[in-house]
């Protein structure tokens, strides 16, 4: 009993992960709640949705067509909605509340477009799981975890050993300095913007083998994947792997013992206890930064 | 026409939620992104107490206003700590932690069943129940959430709260004790909306759960921002606005399977363009800054 | 007499130390000026005796009382009356209301006051208003009373913060940098009301980085550089000061 509950939190975890890999990677350079990634990740497995299951287009084909337009959806609300307001050089929260306009708008067009009901991108019978150390686990459980786990360290490379890589983090530690070195600070936001909402779209894909597909997927989503970022040290790309299986853990360890329906109640209290007591997260770094 | 006084009706309650929503975010500049938490308490209790101990509406609404602004007493501590964008994620949160407790805690508040038969208000025992009455009630409230918020606002206190809004501080280095503030402002936004919760749940008999969703935050926040922030008279248009453009969609004989997602469509333009053109709403003089 | 007393502060971040082992005394009815390069932990030092900032050690002495853990307002209150380095006024609100946030009131600010709208309330507004009138005609800002803070001049915000802090009647001024950024007459004005406060017994200790402007004004000046204190006399000794020249010049003759 105890293992199947640590594999479906693995699986549960690697999921919010996946979730706030793409989040803290945009994250890092625009330094707000990008809540409309959430939408994205939805829109992710909508795309695949029509592609594979309406269209009945080669699955590859439509993994990559769906990933490529979420990527670009990214970008187009980046320039569209965040790009004028840091023209204006508008505080933290107007972005915030602009991007949860935006995943509000976005998400009910989902609904208005493809209906309220639930949807699916399985085809066939459920397949039975393999035995692993006393649980059982599914292919797409394999799938999910094995693409988090290579995702994440693909990423994690590519922010610390390539030049793009570490203009994104130039951009996020110091923005003025970026400038001052030659880096155009709007193209790395928009290599992040098309990297993370990528991410995203693939998230949002993989997740729906698993689960169902329906319009308020995405804000369900990235709740827990800001909760994640926020638990694991937002900005830190291993924190975000580190709170996604924290989060997934206590979720499950917490409805181990109580009702199900507490689920998200558990997340946020976790929310509210790190924001308060722990805001650096579990891999963050204190800083005593003078702000005066 | 009774129609027609059923909305106004709904819209004053909304007004009043508005308003007490402005006073935290409008005139003291907290994000606060839960406010729908404290007409839930106040709801509820005030349902609870007229169906399971028969006591009056009139001391349930107190109670339940009361019960609320012992909650905004909490949620007044993480804004002590947290600024900005981490509040306004610290106010969601509570916001959905309160929704679970409503949804979960079946053996008090029935869940998902909801509470039906509250009963409605009685003055010198005749019973509020026409709409005619019940407008005169609502209004009757409007105008004393809007008066006393007017005189908080119009005042050295209020002068204090604008002053914290523009730099907490500045506040500090000329004397104010800010985080006293931010709790008496916490408590009387969530007394005021307690109040509106209780109208609503003796307005209509029943309450469940799914009338007391974030979505309904983010609706009077943006009511609050709408109208403008800051501005009492921008918290009327804000609210009245929002509440009739829903009612005209139905008007237009849409089905309310294109109805609902198309309102919260418009919802989420609005925010966006609000926020990209004019963040100050259509009466408001105070931007985010 | 002794008015303020900074013993052994240290202050240390990430590593840095910005404030190294810096004692100093402000003496009452005097100007003192802090004064050292950018980077040498003036403002560091201002944060830390107004509240805004907790150093790891030492002792902040105001008035026979040690500050060193008090909150912000509390200091405030008690008589330090600072100005910001980057100016924090309250820029959507009116010039006028802007310093009558600084005046007191007796009960008028209360909750219960503003609720009732009672008389002590009102009477106190009118009262303070008309104060904060000729403090505003002091500085020379009485015309601009029903501007935004936000939309005055550089020179005039400077001068509106001044106001503001004139309102707080604080037994000593810490301004931060009352000069950066002013055309030379508004540097003479602002100055010759530094001379104006100290003539009407005030106490004043301001952050300046350019030591020349500081030497016809100061009564003591001490350098900081590094977070530590290089140099402590009055304007003649520091002049002669090898110490200072070195930091400030890079050789040690003139």
């Amino acid at each position: 009993m105890i293992q199947q509950l640590i594999i479906n939190s693995f699986i549960i975890g690697c999921t919010y992960a996946l979730i706030a890999l793409g989040f803290v990677i945009i994250y890092r350079t625009i330094k707000f709640f990008h809540f409309a990634h959430g939408v994205v990740y939805a829109a992710g497995a909508y795309l695949a949705y029509t592609f594979f299951i309406l269209l009945n287009i080669n699955p590859l084909i439509s993994f990559f067509l769906s990933v490529v337009l979420t990527s670009v959806l990214g970008i187009a609300v980046d320039r569209f909605v965040y790009l004028p307001l840091r023209k204006h050089k508008s505080p933290s929260l107007v972005f915030l509340l602009a991007s949860f306009g935006v995943l509000i708008f976005l998400q009910n067009l989902i609904q208005l477009i493809f209906g309220a009901q639930i949807l699916t991108l399985r085809t066939g019978p459920i397949k039975e799981g393999y035995h692993f150390l006393g649980a059982l686990i599914t292919d797409n459980q394999i799938l999910i975890i094995v693409s988090s786990l290579v995702l994440f360290f693909l990423c994690w490379l590519f922010v610390q050993k390539t030049k793009f890589g570490k203009a994104i983090r130039a951009v996020s530690d110091d923005p003025l300095g970026a400038r001052v070195v030659g880096i155009n600070s709007e193209r790395v936001i928009m290599i992040a913007f098309a990297i993370g909402s990528a991410l995203a779209g693939a998230a949002g894909i993989l997740i729906s083998l698993e689960t169902n597909i329906e319009p308020t997927m995405g804000l369900n989503a990235i709740l827990k994947g800001i909760i994640a970022s926020i638990v694991g040290g937002i900005g830190s790309i291993p924190g975000a792997l580190f709170g996604g299986l924290f989060l997934g853990l206590a979720e499950n360890l917490g409805i181990w013992k109580i009702q199900a329906g507490w689920k998200d109640a558990i997340a946020f209290v976790i929310l509210i206890l790190f924001l308060l007591l722990r805001p650096s997260g579990i891999m963050g770094v204190k800083t005593d930064k003078e702000k005066i | 026409m009774e129609y027609l006084i059923h909305i106004l009706i709904i819209a004053g309650i909304y007004v009043i939620f508005t308003l007490s929503l402005n006073l935290i975010v409008g005139f003291t500049g907290l994000a606060a992104l839960g406010h729908i938490v404290f007409a839930c308490v106040g709801a509820y209790t005030s349902s609870l107490l007229a169906l399971n101990l028969g006591i009056s509406p009139w001391i349930g609404l107190i109670t339940g206003a009361i019960l609320a602004s012992i909650l905004g007493a909490i949620v007044a501590y993480p804004s002590l700590r947290l600024k900005g964008d981490y509040l306004a994620l610290a106010t969601f949160g509570l916001g959905v932690i309160v929704y679970s407790v409503a949804k979960n805690w079946v053996s008090l508040t029935r869940g998902p069943m909801g509470l039906p038969g509250i009963p409605s208000f009685s003055i010198f025992g005749y019973q509020i129940s026409n709409v005619w009455s019940y407008l005169i009630l609502v209004l009757t409230f409007v105008l004393i959430t809007y008066q006393a918020i007017r005189n908080i606002t119009n005042s050295p206190f209020g002068r204090i709260l604008k002053g914290i809004r523009e730099d907490e501080i500045a506040s500090q280095a000329i004397g104010k004790n800010v985080n006293k503030y931010k709790l008496i402002v916490f408590i009387v936004g969530a007394f005021f909306a307690g109040i509106a919760g209780s109208l609503y749940a003796h307005y209509s008999s029943f309450i469940d759960p799914s009338s007391f969703t974030i979505m309904e935050s983010i609706t009077i926040l943006l009511m609050v921002v709408f109208g403008g922030m800051g501005s009492l008279k921008g918290s009327f248009v804000g609210a009245f606005l929002l509440v009739i453009l829903p009612e005209l969609l139905r008007f237009l004989g849409m089905p309310s399977s294109v109805a609902a997602p198309l309102r919260q469509m418009i919802y989420g333009l609005l925010l966006v363009i609000l926020m990209i053109w004019r963040p100050q709403g259509l009466m408001g003089k105070y931007k985010f800054k | 007499m002794t008015m303020l007393q900074i013993q052994n502060l240290y202050k240390e971040f990430d590593g840095i130390k910005a404030v190294d082992d810096l004692s100093f005394t402000v003496e009452d009815n005097s100007i003192v000026a802090l004064v050292g390069p950018n980077g040498s932990g003036k403002t560091t030092v201002f944060n830390i005796i107004s509240g805004f900032l907790k150093a790891n050690k030492g002792r902040i002495i105001f008035d026979g009382n040690d500050i060193i853990s008090l909150n912000p307002f509390k200091i405030a209150r008690l008589g330090i009356g600072r100005t910001f380095q980057n100016i924090r006024l309250f820029p959507q609100i009116s010039v006028l209301d802007n310093v009558l946030l600084g005046l007191k009131y007796e009960t008028g600010h209360r909750f219960s006051s503003a609720l009732f709208q009672t008389k002590r309330m009102k009477k106190e507004e009118a009262d303070n208003k008309k104060k904060a009138e000729e403090l505003l005609k002091f500085v020379g800002l009485a015309e601009k009373r029903d501007a935004l803070a936000e939309n005055l001049s550089h020179g005039q915000r400077k001068l509106l913060e001044l106001a503001r802090i004139l309102a707080l009647e604080p037994k000593i001024f810490l301004l931060d940098e009352p000069i950066a950024g002013l055309f030379p007459e508004t540097k003479r004005t602002m100055f010759s009301l530094i001379k104006k406060f100290k003539a009407s017994g005030k106490t004043i200790s301001f952050i300046e980085h350019d030591l020349h402007s500081v030497m016809d004004i100061a009564d003591k000046i001490i350098v900081l550089d590094h977070g530590k204190k290089i140099a402590e006399g009055t304007p003649e000794e520091i002049k002669q000061n090898k110490e200072v020249l070195k930091a400030y010049i890079g050789k040690d003759t003139l």
